[in-house]
């Protein structure tokens, strides 16, 4: 006698019979060959390696200043209201809120006083908060001027061109807000290969990982990228021991690592003193109609930043009074983790032919790596992206900063003979047979491949390495390679570096990273090795 | 209108299209005309046009079968746990008054400060995003079965009884089955919950899902992403909706 099938046994038997189509789909790679049309994966991401990085090395120029300078801004009108700026907590803004006096806007400060402008300082940590506010605009109770880092905003450019908006001001250097905590066996760049790496994606800590990965020999593929909503969360992701590493800001990130048993900070940015830079974004609509309000806001926080500097003390009084939550050892330990550069750093900063790290490289640098991993598909010339009239125009209230030299900004001793290396770049810089000349060819190798590591890694020592094959006599090979490793040192301090930023060595055969077999492999010996060496 | 006016199903639905007719003309006018500029609300045409990126470039079907997968098994295993214990904490009060002091305030939990705790438990793959939606689902979950089953008729109860039906009997033939109906239609309305919860389920390690590119797209300014990418949530919970009430009807039509 047959039984009738109750509705659910029905069912239950369709979605069996379902599972097991599917199953023998899938098995037999019919469902694969479906899924990608129906269903197509992401966009191809690509591998970023070292030659992403620096300056382009054929081919493309690099990016020109705009056709013709401007000019100091004028028309619009003047503001009846304060201009409205998006911050988050963190010290590069000691230099507004000096000049602001805080974060409302009041009479009694420098921007008002001096500049004749009203000027309210907004926080909001969140960063797709900030971009909403952006948005809005400061006319409808947004904001008019919001933060960002360089290397961000070659990212979010395209998602923002509506606005047209320009970079108008660098207000501060990352110098150790940024750092990468490992866990107990990691002791250089190298030792993170196969390693599981959290970070927020595509954010600054995304940016610092791939270049100190890239420097230090591996690629992109080379580890596990976790990646995180936040950087706060990479770094709890770390602490609960479930990654090998993270890259995330102070003081989380410092937390994190002296939480984990065994965990330390490999590198921070205070050795990769030249790599985020924090950067003011206004609405071009914002700029049109207020130019003169603009240049006073440049002209004022960047007299702040010369006040900051004079009063540490009272410039970490006022930090901790207006950021909640922070005390005045807090407000201390915010103000180290950064370098707020004066006008004529700023200037420098957004000349394509001025510091050798500049707006105009780490934009493009940063522009070609976003597009490579996939994140995204057009790409900008970094004219097209920053205003400097501003910055031009305030130049009246700096008369000093024309005249003054530059002074350099890290004092090198000797370097530590027996200090150990974070991350071992390596060159292959060709010389003739028994020559320690530097020709054309290699010494573009080194404009492209050294220069901007080491002027990046600005507080560093470098250790020039040279070595050689195991052809010939070995004292010579010695002596040689030292004489090479000279050179480079020697071109390089002409490049305007200190010469006692670079340590020589000369290794001879004596540290080959290939047998000697092979011609190929003895070509792999023959290399110059960059070491990065903290103070 | 009259005060719980009868209304025909022809023109309930007409009525539901005169509704979404006319939130579509706002859109299109707020939009069209300039009144509200594109990037704070973009316009059908823009949200339309984000599709073919998401679809091309962002893994758009995969990440929703993605977030499918993760809500579905938040939800099945919330309903693994909330049914039988809410069938005894329903059926005997003293384990209901037992348990009630420890998971009735969990409706109040602010349930995004459970995602770092998840990440220490349950670490970062899909163990934790799962576990998160069964945490964010079945706190609500829980009350509405004992609920269920608190509804059932002491009449049936009396009857049973009078029949003769040991303790068990009256559980498994009379209390079960007549409040199946009422768990089935909970299990319908708490479907949406996982599905509200799914950004921030996907905020660690998911290369795939919905809610990690609406936090993506939320990061790069892109609305018109943001609103294609709701609209794919919501359409596929009135389909999810739409099929588990075809399923409770099957099941249960003509009872209770």
């Amino acid at each position: 006698m047959a039984r009738q099938l109750t509705p659910l046994g029905r069912i239950l038997i369709v979605l069996s019979g379902l599972a097991l189509i599917g199953y023998g789909l899938y098995h037999w790679g019919v469902l694969n060959r479906i899924g990608s049309v129906v269903a197509p994966d992401k966009r191809a991401e690509g591998t970023i390696s070292k030659d992403d990085f620096g300056p382009p090395t054929t081919g493309e120029s690099t990016s020109a200043p705009p056709p013709t300078s401007k000019g100091a801004p004028s028309g619009g009108t003047r503001l009846n209201r304060p201009i409205k700026v998006a911050i988050v907590t963190w010290g590069g803004y000691a230099g507004g809120i000096v000049a602001n006096g805080g974060f409302p806007p009041n009479r009694d400060c420098l921007f008002s006083k001096d500049f004749g402008i009203q000027v309210e300082l907004l926080v909001i940590d969140d960063f797709a908060k900030s971009r909403d506010a952006f948005r809005a605009g400061g006319d409808k109770g947004g904001v008019d001027i919001m933060w960002s880092t360089v290397d961000a905003y070659a990212l979010e450019y395209g998602g923002l061109l509506r606005l047209n908006p320009k970079a108008v001001l660098q207000y501060d250097w990352s110098r150790g807000g940024d750092a990468i905590a490992v866990d107990a066996s990691i002791k250089s760049v190298a030792d993170l290969k196969g390693k599981k790496v959290a970070c927020a994606k595509a954010t600054p800590s995304h940016y610092f990982a791939l270049y100190v990965l890239t420097q230090g020999g591996l690629t992109s593929h080379d580890v596990t990228f976790v990646f995180t909503d936040s950087a706060v969360e990479a770094a709890n992701v770390f602490k609960a021991g479930k990654v090998d590493a993270a890259v995330s800001w102070s003081p989380d990130v410092y937390v994190a690592a002296r939480e984990r048993s065994g965990g330390h900070i490999l590198t921070s940015t205070r050795e990769a003193t030249n790599l985020i830079a924090d950067i003011f974004v206004a609405r071009g609509d914002f700029l049109e109609q207020h130019p003169e309000d603009v240049r006073r806001f440049v002209a004022g926080w960047l007299k702040g930043v010369e006040q900051a500097g004079a009063n540490p003390e009272k410039t970490a009084v006022l930090l901790s009074k207006s950021f909640s939550g922070v005390s005045l050892d807090d407000a201390k330990g915010m103000l180290n983790d950064v370098k707020l550069p004066n006008y004529a750093e700023n200037r420098a900063f957004f000349n394509p032919q001025g510091s050798l790290v500049n707006y105009h490289g780490i934009f493009k640098t940063a522009q070609g790596i976003w597009r490579r991993i996939g994140e995204i598909k057009d790409v900008y010339e970094p004219y097209q992206t920053v205003d400097t009239r501003f910055l031009e125009g305030a130049g009246e209230f700096f008369p000093e900063a024309a005249a003054a030299p530059a002074k350099p900004e890290f004092e090198f001793k000797t370097p530590p003979q027996k200090g150990a290396s974070i991350l071992t770049k390596t060159v292959s810089i060709y010389f003739p047979t028994g020559s320690a000349t530097l020709d054309e060819n290699a010494k573009a190798v080194l404009d492209t491949q050294v220069v901007d590591l080491a002027a990046t890694f600005g507080s560093a020592y470098l250790r020039i390495a040279g070595n050689t094959d195991n052809v010939g006599n070995r004292d010579g090979n010695m002596k040689l390679s030292r004489a090479r490793a000279d050179a480079v040192a020697h071109y390089l301090t002409g490049k305007g570096f200190e010469r006692n930023k670079f340590d020589v060595v000369g290794n001879g055969p004596d540290k080959p990273v290939a047998s000697n077999d092979t011609e190929e492999s003895r070509a792999k010996n023959r290399r110059t090795d960059f070491e990065i060496i903290p103070r | 209108m009259e005060v719980r006016e009868p209304v025909t199903n022809a023109r309930a639905r007409s009525l539901a299209l005169g509704g979404v007719a006319t939130f579509f003309a706002a859109w299109c006018l707020l939009t069209y005309t300039g009144m509200v500029p594109a990037v704070i609300l973009p316009s059908p045409t823009e949200v339309l046009r984000a599709f073919p990126v998401l679809h091309f470039e962002e893994a758009l079907v995969r990440s929703a079968g993605w977030s499918l997968y993760r809500v579905t098994m938040g939800f099945l295993l919330a309903a693994a746990v909330a049914i039988p214990l809410g069938l005894f904490m329903g059926t005997f009060p003293p384990l209901k008054h037992f348990f009630s002091p420890i998971l009735e305030p969990l409706r109040f939990l602010p349930i995004s400060a459970l995602v770092p705790l998840t990440i220490v438990w349950f670490g970062i793959e899909e163990t934790q995003k799962i576990t998160f939606l069964f945490m964010g689902t079945v706190v609500y979950l829980l009350p509405l079965v004992v609920e269920a089953v608190e509804k059932v008729d002491d009449v049936y109860l009396q009857t049973a009884t009078t029949l003769g039906a040991s303790r068990w009997q009256i559980v498994r033939l009379v209390l079960i089955p007549a409040s199946l109906p009422s768990i089935g239609e909970a299990l319908r309305v708490m479907n949406g919950i996982g599905w509200t919860y799914v950004i921030l389920a996907e905020v660690i390690n998911a290369p795939y899902g919905l809610g990690a590119l609406i936090t993506v797209a939320g990061k790069r300014s892109h609305v018109d992403q943001i609103f294609a990418l709701v609209l794919v949530i919501l359409v596929i919970g009135v389909l999810s909706d739409q099929i588990l009430r075809w399923i409770n009807h099957r099941l249960f039509s003509g009872r209770a």
